[in-house]
C-alpha cells in the first residue's frame, strides 16, 4: 500500500543589490536630477528622435545627439491598474499611459496622477504635464505626468514641484 | 531552408494544468512530461525510450519561478539525459513556440535525429507574504521582464502592458469591445470543460465576464488566463527515423516563423499591433507553402495564445484570419451559428483545448502544450474536444515578453494535410 502524501514547503528569498550603471543614458537621469530637463535624442543622419532617450541610433546605426523635449505632451494610450504586483499593490488605483511628449516621435511610458481617476480622464488625446518630485534620485520615478487642467493643483503640494 | 529534413511530431505528453502542484518540482513535472511524450510515442507505434532520445530543447521562462538559474541542467539530470546536448530557450511568454522552432532546427538540421522539446514551469511557489497568496509575488516576478529602468517602476506588467495594446487598437478600430472580449473568456473557459488537462473548465456568461472583477481597465479578472503549473512534452523525428521506428501517425512541421518586434511600445509606428505576430505568421505560412491571406480555409483549427481576452480577438487579425478590425465583430457575430467564427464547432476553432484562459498558462510549457494539442487533433487523438479535421493542418500560436515583442508560430500538417493543395 502506497504511503499517504504529505507536502513540504520552505520559506526562500532571492535578493540581490545593485549600484547599477546608466551608461550612455546618464545624461538623461542626472538632467532629470539636477535640472528637471526630459532629454531625448535625435539621430545626426535620418533625424529620428527617441524617447527613452539612445544615443545611438538603432536605424541608422549613427550616432544621435541630445535635445531637450518639452514637458507638455498628449496620451496615446492609457490603463487604471487594480490588482497588480507585490510591489505596487499597496498603490492601487493607478493611471499609466504611453505619452508623447511634444517633439517626440516614439511615446514614453509613464505614470499619469489624477485627482479624478477615471478612465475618460486620462484617455487617448487628453492633454498632460510632467510634475516632478522635489526630492529626486535620478530614476524615472521622480516625475509623472497629470492632466493639463490638474498641474496648478499638484505643482501646489508640499513635495512636488513643476519642471522648467 | 530547401536542404532542412523533413521533421514529424511523433509523440506528445502533457500534464495536467493546474495552480500548484505540492507533490511535484518542476524536474518532476519536467519527467512526468517526457514519461508521457514517451508513452505516447510508443502508442504512436515508435519503440522508444529516453536512452534513444539523443538532445532536448528546453523551454523555460523565469528562474525566478524555479527559484533556479539555469533550471535546465537540473531537468537533464533527473530525465536522464546525462552526456546529451541539452539547449534552453527562454523567450517569455512565446518560450514554448521559440522551444518548438528550435527543436525542429536541431532535427531538420541533421544535428539529432530524435530530439525531446520540453517545456516546464512551477510559478505559485512564488509567495508574497503582504497579501498572504502567491498571485502579486508571481505577477512580480514576470514584471521583471520589463524594461527594468524605464518601465518596471511605473508598476507595468503583464496585463497593463497587453491591455494597452488592445486598448490603442480598440482608440483605432472601436474594438473589441468589453462583450467581444468577454465572447473568448465563455469560448475558452467552455471548451476547457471537454478537456480533462485543463485548470479553469467553467461554464461562464458575458455577464459572469463582464461582472468579473476589475483588474486593469478594461480586464476583468476572466478575461486573463491563469498561471499554471505544468510541464509538456514533444518528440521530434526526422523523415527516416519516422520510418524507421514504423511511426503510425507522424505530425510534419511544415512551417516555422518568429519575429521579435520593439520590446518598448512607445517606439512602435501603431501601439495597437503586435507586428511580431504578423511577422511570424507570414514567415511559418510561406514556409509552409500556405496564403495568409486565405489561411482561415486552409487550416482546421489554431491553438492561440490567448493570454488575455481582447489580444485573442487581435490576434484573429494579425494571424490573418479577417481583415484587421474585423476580430471583434468575427467573434461577436458568429456566436451560436455553427460552421462560424472561432467557437468549437465553427469555421476556425480557436483554443478547442481551452487556450491559456481555460487550460491554463504554464509560461514554457504553453506553447509545447498548444503545439502538442493541436498535432493530437491532427491524429484525430485529441479527445471530447476533437474538431473535424478535413484540410489536414493546423498551427500553433505562442507570444510573450514585454509588449508581447515575442512571437512563434508552428504549422503542422497530418498525412493527408501534406497532399492537399
Ligand atoms: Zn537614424
Amino acid at each position: 500500500m502506497s504511503e499517504e502524501f504529505k507536502d513540504h514547503q520552505i520559506r526562500d528569498v532571492i535578493k540581490i543589490n545593485y549600484k547599477y550603471t546608466m551608461g550612455g543614458q546618464s545624461k538623461f537621469f542626472i538632467e532629470l536630477k539636477n535640472n528637471k530637463k526630459l532629454l531625448g535624442t535625435k539621430c545626426k543622419k535620418c533625424g529620428k528622435t527617441w524617447m527613452p532617450p539612445r544615443i545611438n541610433c538603432s536605424d541608422c546605426y549613427e550616432p544621435a545627439d541630445w535635445l531637450e523635449l518639452k514637458q507638455t505632451g498628449t496620451i496615446e494610450v492609457s490603463t487604471i491598474v487594480w490588482y497588480t504586483t507585490s510591489a505596487f499593490i499597496k498603490a492601487i488605483p493607478y493611471g499609466i499611459g504611453f505619452i508623447k511628449l511634444d517633439g517626440a516621435e516614439t511615446a514614453l511610458l509613464q505614470g499619469i496622477f489624477s485627482e479624478n481617476l477615471v478612465p475618460s480622464k486620462i484617455k487617448k488625446g487628453k492633454r498632460v504635464k510632467a510634475v516632478f518630485n522635489k526630492q529626486r534620485d535620478g530614476k524615472m520615478t521622480d516625475f509623472f505626468f497629470v492632466p493639463e487642467d490638474e498641474y496648478d493643483n499638484w505643482i501646489s503640494k508640499p513635495e512636488y514641484e513643476g519642471g522648467v | 531552408m530547401r536542404t532542412m529534413r523533413k521533421v514529424a511530431i511523433i509523440g506528445v505528453g502533457i500534464t495536467p494544468f493546474r495552480a500548484r502542484y505540492l507533490d511535484k518540482t518542476y524536474f518532476e513535472l519536467a519527467y512526468d512530461a517526457t514519461k508521457l511524450a514517451l508513452e505516447d510515442a510508443n502508442k504512436n507505434g515508435a519503440e522508444i525510450n529516453h536512452n534513444n532520445l539523443e538532445s532536448t530543447v528546453y523551454g523555460i521562462y523565469n528562474e525566478l519561478f524555479e527559484r533556479q538559474f539555469m533550471p535546465d541542467i537540473f531537468i537533464n539530470s533527473y530525465i536522464g539525459m546525462n552526456n546529451k546536448p541539452g539547449t534552453r530557450i527562454a523567450s517569455g511568454g512565446a518560450t514554448g513556440g521559440y522551444t518548438v522552432r528550435m527543436a525542429y532546427s536541431e532535427v531538420a538540421s541533421g544535428l539529432s535525429d530524435l530530439c525531446l522539446c520540453l517545456g516546464v514551469e512551477k510559478c505559485n511557489d512564488c509567495y508574497d507574504e503582504q497579501t498572504g497568496v502567491t498571485t502579486p509575488e508571481v505577477l512580480n516576478a514576470i514584471a521583471y521582464s520589463a524594461d527594468m529602468t524605464y518601465e518596471y517602476p511605473m508598476g507595468m506588467m503583464a496585463a497593463s502592458s497587453y491591455v494597452s495594446m488592445v486598448n490603442a487598437h480598440y482608440e483605432e478600430f472601436g474594438n473589441p469591445t468589453e462583450e467581444q472580449m468577454a465572447y473568448v473568456s465563455v469560448k475558452n473557459h467552455g471548451n476547457a470543460m471537454l478537456n480533462p488537462k485543463s485548470q479553469a473548465p467553467m461554464k461562464v456568461s458575458v455577464e459572469n465576464v463582464l461582472n468579473s472583477r476589475i483588474i486593469c481597465f478594461p480586464f476583468k479578472l476572466l478575461d486573463c488566463c491563469l498561471y499554471s503549473e505544468a510541464s509538456a512534452a514533444l518528440i521530434l523525428a526526422n523523415e527516416e527515423k519516422v520510418k524507421e521506428l514504423g511511426v503510425e501517425n507522424p505530425i510534419w512541421i511544415t512551417g516555422v516563423g518568429a519575429a521579435n518586434t520593439d520590446c518598448f511600445i512607445g517606439n512602435r509606428e501603431d501601439m495597437g499591433r503586435l507586428y511580431s505576430n504578423i511577422y511570424a505568421a507570414k514567415a511559418a505560412y510561406k514556409m509552409a507553402n500556405l496564403d495568409y491571406n486565405n489561411i482561415k480555409s486552409q487550416i482546421d483549427l489554431a491553438e492561440l495564445h490567448d493570454a488575455f481576452s481582447g489580444q485573442e480577438v487581435i490576434s484573429y487579425e494579425e494571424l490573418g484570419f479577417v481583415p484587421f478590425g474585423e476580430g471583434g465583430p468575427w467573434i461577436e457575430k458568429t456566436f451560436e451559428k455553427p460552421g462560424e467564427g472561432p467557437w468549437l464547432n465553427g469555421e476556425l476553432p480557436c483554443c478547442p483545448s481551452g487556450g491559456l484562459i481555460g487550460c491554463g498558462h504554464a509560461v514554457g510549457a504553453t506553447g509545447i502544450m498548444s503545439t502538442g494539442e493541436a498535432a493530437l487533433q491532427l491524429r484525430g487523438d485529441a479527445g471530447k474536444h476533437q474538431v473535424s479535421i478535413n484540410k489536414g493542418r493546423a498551427i500553433s500560436h505562442s507570444i510573450g515578453g514585454p509588449g508581447a515583442a515575442y512571437a512563434a508560430i508552428i504549422v503542422m500538417a497530418n498525412e493527408e494535410g501534406l497532399k492537399k493543395p
